[in-house]
């Protein structure tokens, strides 16, 4: 059963990050200014001391914000090492599957939603609780804009601005003349040129090919090969006719000039502060 | 009549040229640029990709051709009576849960094809009424449809349930040769040995009696058809998904053509059944609506209005 839910979860918010960078280009509203708008009360220097989070993204940004002991539950992604890089921060929290029914129990005084998950923050206001929904990113501002509302909510303003300090300093300055680049993931699942996870690529000095529907043939990755092919790594060695693409013998018969490099899958999923990192790894890795 | 296996073999020849260098234009500009990159995009994926199309779709031609003339049934085939999906389940099965390579997904979509057409044989026996046989076939299949679901379901990639839409709709997009060398010789000495019944199965159309008596050996007869046909579409189906329809409809196109006799349909059907799908697998690579369909959605585009006319025919 745990393993159900956690798996179903688990494609049902890629599918929700897939679509929500798919769909970038569309959509381009202005940032809201979220937490005026999202807690019920004018924000309390009160410090809540039982968070939950339900959804992959904000368990990242709130285990790399919460002081010792604020929160209560993550989602299960949020604990899974495969997942994410601060599951590790997760030890000793409950775990619920991104649902409100499971942490009405432990009675939190601030929940944190993703928007990509309408139903779960009105249920949890219909309940009572105070509510923190944070939209899918579209922007590098945006990233930072998430940080300082979830840092704030957790009266944890000096984390949220050490974090995107820290996060700055990773990206460091846009190089100028970047090199085509590609990402792919199983099954060549690619991203959006104009999208985030391209403007966090471009700050590693990668511009990232235009590709029609978000997925890449092999035909298409041959016959325009990238000068950078990024190969993300998600749950490596599982078997799934996805993951079994990457391996097809034509990738590795790609020309010589074609510079490959493996990124951690895990970072790209919430494409929050935790790619800036990976950003910086990749950008001294690309041959220029 | 026996020009048609000729006629079907030259019109096999230039769909397959065509699948080959398709988008001559693309194929063109690479070669100007890097010839062996050109030359990797023909021998790593159109030779397995079409090699595929012509041995998946004869394998299913030839499977439905047999399973109509064994079970003396018109509506008998791979795809509607359950071996396909079993095929699913079985390589869905080896590959997700006991973490196999190619070959162990190979033998699970052969086992489960396998274990799929024994267990229709024993809910409608060897030669029941159009309704058991159908009824036991449609519930197999959508009790193996079911299972691919649930197991992916249950699968721990977070990519399962992309997978599930290649299991049951197929797709020979992005083939590799490794997976031609597995299918290729497991399709084709099941399938030699398939062509060897014609004249078995053009008794065996008399009756089992008159069959016995011109000298068949029946149950032998049953076994060699039922494990071949399952060999041979597991094998289809561990690399290239459940396609639909194909086994099902092109016996009954060719059948008229040969005098209905259930011995002389295997060879045209099975080359036509490499044509139908060869043809197919072009088809979904013009883009509609910037969108490319998948196998198995073109091929039941094409065969469940046949079906629907042989169920209008047969009233």
């Amino acid at each position: 059963m745990k393993r159900v839910a956690a798996s179903g979860l688990a494609a049902a918010t890629l599918l929700v990050a897939v679509s929500a960078v798919a769909s970038l280009p569309t959509l381009a509203p202005k940032p809201p200014p979220a937490l005026a708008l999202d807690l019920p009360a004018p924000p309390a220097p009160v410090r809540p001391r039982r968070v939950a989070s339900l959804n992959l993204c904000t368990d990242e940004l709130a285990l790399l914000l919460a002081a010792p002991g604020q929160l209560v539950s993550i989602s299960r992604l949020g604990a899974e090492p495969r997942e994410t890089p601060v599951a590790t921060r997760a030890r000793g929290l409950a775990r619920n599957r991104g649902r409100v029914t499971d942490i009405v129990a432990l009675q939190p005084d601030l929940v944190l939603t993703s928007a990509g998950d309408a139903s779960a923050a009105t249920a949890a206001r219909r309940l009572g609780f105070a509510v923190v929904n944070v939209v899918q990113p579209r922007s590098l501002a945006e990233v930072s804009a998430n940080i300082r509302q979830v840092a704030r909510a957790l009266d944890r303003a000096a984390a949220g601005e050490a974090l995107i300090a820290r996060m700055l300093a990773d990206l460091g300055p846009r190089p100028s003349a970047p090199v085509p680049a590609l990402i792919i993931g199983g099954g060549g699942q690619t991203i959006a040129a104009d999208g985030l996870s391209a403007q966090w690529l471009r700050h590693a000095g990668l511009q990232q090919q235009r590709v029609t529907r978000g997925q890449v043939d092999l035909e298409r990755l041959l016959s325009d090969p990238p000068q950078v092919l990024v190969i993300s790594r998600y749950y490596p060695g599982q078997m799934s006719a996805n993951q079994n693409w990457l391996a097809h013998p034509a990738i590795a018969a790609l020309p010589a000039a074609v510079q490959r490099i493996e990124t951690d899958g895990r970072v790209w999923t919430c494409g929050g502060p935790l790619v800036a990192a990976e950003v910086a790894r990749l950008r001294a890795l690309v041959r220029r | 009549m026996t020009r048609l296996p000729a006629v079907l073999a030259l019109a096999l020849l230039p769909l397959v040229l065509a699948s080959l260098f398709w988008d001559p234009a693309m194929l063109r500009a690479v070669a100007e640029r890097d010839p062996a990159l050109a030359r990797t995009i023909l021998m790593e994926l159109r030779l397995p990709r079409t090699a595929l199309a012509v041995l998946i779709g004869g394998a299913l031609g030839l499977g439905g051709a047999a399973m109509q003339g064994l079970l003396r049934n018109a509506l008998a085939s791979p795809d509607v009576l359950g071996p396909s999906t079993g095929a699913s389940l079985g390589a869905v099965f080896a590959g997700y849960f006991l973490g196999g390579g190619v070959l162990a997904v190979a033998a699970g979509g052969m086992a489960g094809a396998l274990v799929a057409l024994a267990l229709l044989l024993a809910l409608a026996g060897p030669a029941a009424g159009t309704a058991t046989l159908v009824l036991a076939g449609v519930a197999i299949s959508a009790l193996a449809g079911a299972l691919v679901n649930l197991a992916l379901s249950l699968a721990p990639s977070p990519y399962a349930l992309y997978d599930v839409m290649f299991w049951l709709l197929g797709s020979l997009a992005d083939r590799s040769l490794p997976q031609l060398g597995i299918a290729a010789p497991i399709i084709l000495v099941a399938g030699a040995l398939l062509l060897r019944q014609a004249r078995s199965l053009d008794s065996l159309a008399l009756g089992e009696d008159v069959a016995e008596t011109l000298g068949v050996d029946v149950a032998r007869l049953r076994w060699t058809v039922v494990v071949a046909t399952g060999v041979m579409v597991g094998a289809g189906v561990a690399v290239a998904g459940s396609i639909g329809f194909v086994g099902l409809v092109v016996p009954h196109l060719v059948r008229p053509l040969v005098g209905n006799r259930p011995g002389a349909t295997l060879l045209p059907a099975m080359l036509a059944g490499a044509v139908l799908l060869v043809a197919a697998d072009m088809a979904v690579r013009v883009p509609v609506n910037g969108q490319e369909l998948k196998l198995g959605v073109l091929t039941a585009l094409l065969g469940a209005p046949f079906f629907l006319w042989l169920v209008v025919k047969g009233r």
